[in-house]
């Protein structure tokens, strides 16, 4: 079994997670069926009242009026689906949900249109430059910290982000963005207290891309300082540990400095399982986005599912828990690569 | 992998010997002990009145906590209630059988901050005629205001409100009040919209006195006097006068007068109970899923394995946003869907690999050698042995319930009618207390729930520094 098979097996799981998913998203958006009864009801309620008021309806005898009353009803059913059987009909838009076929809003939200792809698609690109930046930013500052740490083992230094790592790790970034909030927007005024632009935003190119930094420094520095715990905390026990096995020590009395040390032989040997560490704290962080951007006001996919919730617009909450479950699964097939080429234990097992 | 199997008691021992054991331990021992004192500060049925609108009309709106000023020389003001009986009557029957009820009330201002309202509530009762009322505002400098005059509407038991504030058809005490400024040499104001009866009765003689940015209080002794004329001599009238404050209680008031630190204090037990229930029926599950996939192996290992990476990645926010959104949901009924979610998880894998090893040591050897049955094995022995390495998933997962709740409140969709910091905090969110300097109203409920999940994650630290934090890997 190599590399190759590894990640199809991989991808195999992950696709029937999806489909797993998406399934159970369409039968709790439909109450397991219950929701066409429902409807049912409601459309033999409405056909009746509108029989009532027409002037030959009201000519016709008893069975006549039931013909024509159980015509008009079995129309309205078929034409919008509900006499197929709740089964084949949840399968069918389980498919239209993982070929991203959503349909429409209530709302344009915006943008002018109520497809649902092209909402998503204007919100999709907000979401994803924040988490993935601010988890670009949290890997680096993290691990590097977390090899200091390790490097100053039970120093202060290392007792205090140790502590800090911690405590930051369990606290969800929306939380710490309404005390940065308060602290840098309300009492400082340095950053903007949330949006993604300026009102009248600048019209020169480079003000206007400053303007926008400015915008995203502050959710970006909050979702970093709340994830950076996870990366830190877990390099530090991991380098610590690798330190003191014997392919460390031999590499040292062969005279390496402890800097190729560390870099060449720890940290290569603890990346997969940081990697392994942290998927669980990127998932966690595409679920903060939720409220994180709530709280920012900034205008991604978080954001829709509030604006979603408020209007209660069930399309869009539902393409939107599936476009989640998709960003899940593919998070986590990104780390599975990342991870095949890391560990040599995966890489060995073609030879 | 070789690993030092530690007992439960020597577990929990040795996490409470280290500092950030110690730590944790105390803040909890901190929440538990308020949970327990609750009850006799703000009992339950206060906190059904939390979803009650009405019971909190007489607390000043989005008021700050009254120790903001405890260092200043310039006391914000507060609260004052003249209560129904707190007003002296006067009654005397005229010649034309008319009867004159004159109700006064007196009270002290010693304030260096205007209030935010004012309110006059009148109970009244007559025969055949509205009775007739005429309001006048006394104030330290002896001048007299009047600030009403014209019928009762509503009668007892409904309680009727005099515009001394609002805008209503039948009197405009914005108006009597410009026009009582002005004439003692206030500069006017351009659009009657802007005067604050409230502010400009309290104010300093000046023309200021109109202007609320720029007045300045008055302080001394007030009194109201009411003066009534009623047609029968059963008519009865009772007066109730609120003169609402900048700042109120230990954690201020929200958007509906509503006192935060009973909202907030009443968040630990819910927050706690969430939490906790929530672990331990998970983590009971996880446990015996994950010991019973490794002891019995093969496909039945095989499917545990393959449910806890799919219950592990499906996004549980999102499902719960929908099920919030199209269901009426309860506490109850979060905790139940919560639970669901996590009948396997991260525990199910790490009590897997210890009873993987924990399988082949000779204790168990013994027991299946003299004919114990698996079961009595898997339960009394093996199992046992496993449950110190949860304890730091266990504390470190009470945090995450938490936040799960609290996300879910914090949008809207949580349980109706409790008061969860989540719910608090959602509240303040949507009525901009992060933009308009409402501090008090989102950092203190933000500020528990921080609080509480950092005591469990210093008990989850300790645990794990204790016991061998390689086995989280895999």
């Amino acid at each position: 079994m190599g590399l190759g098979t590894y990640l199809a097996k991989r991808a195999l799981f992950l696709v029937i997670t999806l489909i797993l998913a998406t399934y159970m998203v369409v039968v709790i958006a439909n109450q397991g069926g219950a929701i066409d009864d429902i409807l049912i009801t409601e459309i033999r309620l409405a056909v009746r009242q509108e029989l009532e008021g027409e002037i030959f309806y009201q000519r016709l005898n008893a069975t006549e009026k039931n013909r024509v009353y159980q015509e008009r009803v079995g129309e309205l059913i078929r034409v919008r689906g509900l006499d197929q059987p709740f089964v084949a009909k949840s399968f069918r838009q389980t498919w239209d949900a993982l070929t991203l076929n959503l349909g429409q809003a209530t709302f344009t939200y915006g943008t002018g249109s109520f497809k649902l792809t092209t909402i998503i698609g204007e919100r999709l690109p907000r979401t994803v430059l924040l988490f993935t930046g601010s988890t670009i930013l949290s890997a680096a500052v993290g691990v590097w910290l977390g090899l200091r740490m390790a490097r100053k083992a039970l120093s202060t230094f290392d007792r205090g982000f140790t502590v800090l790592s911690i405590t930051t790790l369990v606290i969800p970034s929306w939380v710490f963005g309404i005390f940065f909030i308060l602290a840098f927007s309300f009492a400082l005024r340095i950053f903007p207290s949330g949006g993604m632009v300026s009102a009248p935003a600048p019209r020169e190119p480079f003000a206007l891309f400053l303007d926008r930094l400015w915008h995203l420094a502050l959710p970006l520095l909050t979702v970093t300082f709340s994830t950076f715990g996870g990366w830190s905390y877990t390099t530090r026990n991991l380098v610590l540990q690798i330190m003191d096995e014997d392919f460390v020590n031999v590499a040292r009395s062969k005279g390496l400095s402890e800097k190729r040390v560390l870099h060449r032989y720890v940290l290569r040997a603890a990346s997969p399982p940081i990697v392994t560490g942290i998927v669980l704290a990127i998932v966690a962080s595409w679920t903060g986005a939720i409220v994180t951007e709530l709280v920012f006001s900034w205008p991604g996919l978080g954001l829709l599912f509030f604006e979603a919730i408020v209007g209660a617009d069930a399309p869009t909450i539902i393409a939107l828990t599936i476009i989640f479950a998709y960003l899940f699964v593919l998070t986590i097939f990104i780390l599975d690569l990342v991870y095949g080429f890391l560990d040599p234990r995966i890489r060995a097992l073609g030879r | 992998m070789a690993t030092p199997i530690v007992g439960t008691r020597a577990a929990v021992r040795d996490a409470l010997r280290t500092k950030s054991g110690l730590f944790g331990f105390g803040m909890l021992a901190f929440i538990i002990a308020t949970v327990i004192v609750i009850p006799f500060i703000a009992p339950y049925d206060v906190v059904r009145a939390w979803a009650d609108v009405a019971a909190w009309t007489d607390n000043p709106r989005n008021a700050a906590p009254d120790w903001i000023d405890a260092f200043d020389d310039r006391k914000q003001s507060r609260n004052i209630i003249l209560d129904w009986n707190d007003f002296n009557k006067g009654e005397s029957n005229t010649s034309q059988n008319l009867k004159i009820i004159i109700l006064q009330g007196r009270w002290e201002f010693p304030y260096h901050t205007f209030p935010s309202n004012y309110r006059l509530q009148i109970r009244a009762t007559w025969a055949s005629t509205p009775i007739q009322i005429a309001v006048d505002w006394r104030r330290p400098d002896d001048e007299t205001v009047r600030i009403f005059e014209g019928l009762v509407t509503r009668q007892a038991p409904e309680i009727d409100v005099l515009p001394l504030t609002a805008d209503d058809p039948r009197n405009d005490p914005q108006d009597r009040v410009r026009d009582w400024a002005v004439s003692v040499g206030a500069d006017d104001v351009d659009s009657l919209r802007d005067v604050r009866p409230y502010v400009t009765l309290y104010a300093a003689q000046g023309g200021q006195m109109l202007d609320p940015n720029r007045a300045s209080v008055l302080r001394g002794r007030y009194s109201l006097t009411i003066t009534a004329i009623a047609r029968n001599l059963t008519d009865t009238l009772e007066a109730r006068f609120t003169s609402f404050g900048q700042v109120y209680g230990l954690a201020g008031t929200d958007h509906l007068g509503r006192d935060l630190f009973v909202g907030i204090i009443w968040g630990a037990p819910v927050a706690l109970a969430f939490g906790t229930a929530a672990v331990f029926i998970t983590v009971l599950s996880q446990v015996i899923l994950g010991a019973l996939g490794a002891y019995y192996g093969r496909r039945f290992d095989e499917v545990i394995q393959r449910a806890t990476d799919f219950f592990i990645i499906i996004p549980v926010l999102p499902i719960l946003i929908l099920i919030g959104q199209l269901y009426e949901v309860t506490i109850v009924i979060i905790l139940t869907i919560v639970i669901l979610f996590n009948i396997v998880g991260g525990t199910t894998k790490v009590v897997r690999s210890i009873t993987l090893q924990v399988r082949e040591e000779l204790y168990v050897e013994a027991a299946r050698s003299y004919g114990a049955s698996r079961r009595r094995i898997l339960f009394r022995y093996i199992i046992p042995r496993t449950m110190p390495y949860t304890f730091a998933l266990l504390s470190l997962s009470v945090p995450s319930f938490i936040f799960l709740e609290a996300s879910l409140s914090f949008l809207g969709l949580g349980d109706p009618v409790l008061p969860t910091w989540g719910a608090i905090m959602g509240d303040a969110s949507r009525n901009g207390a992060l933009y308009n300097g409402l501090w008090w109203w989102i950092a203190f409920p933000a500020s528990g729930i921080v609080f509480t999940t950092v005591a469990f994650a210093f008990l989850g630290y300790a645990f794990d520094k204790v016991l061998n934090p390689r086995l989280r890997e895999e």
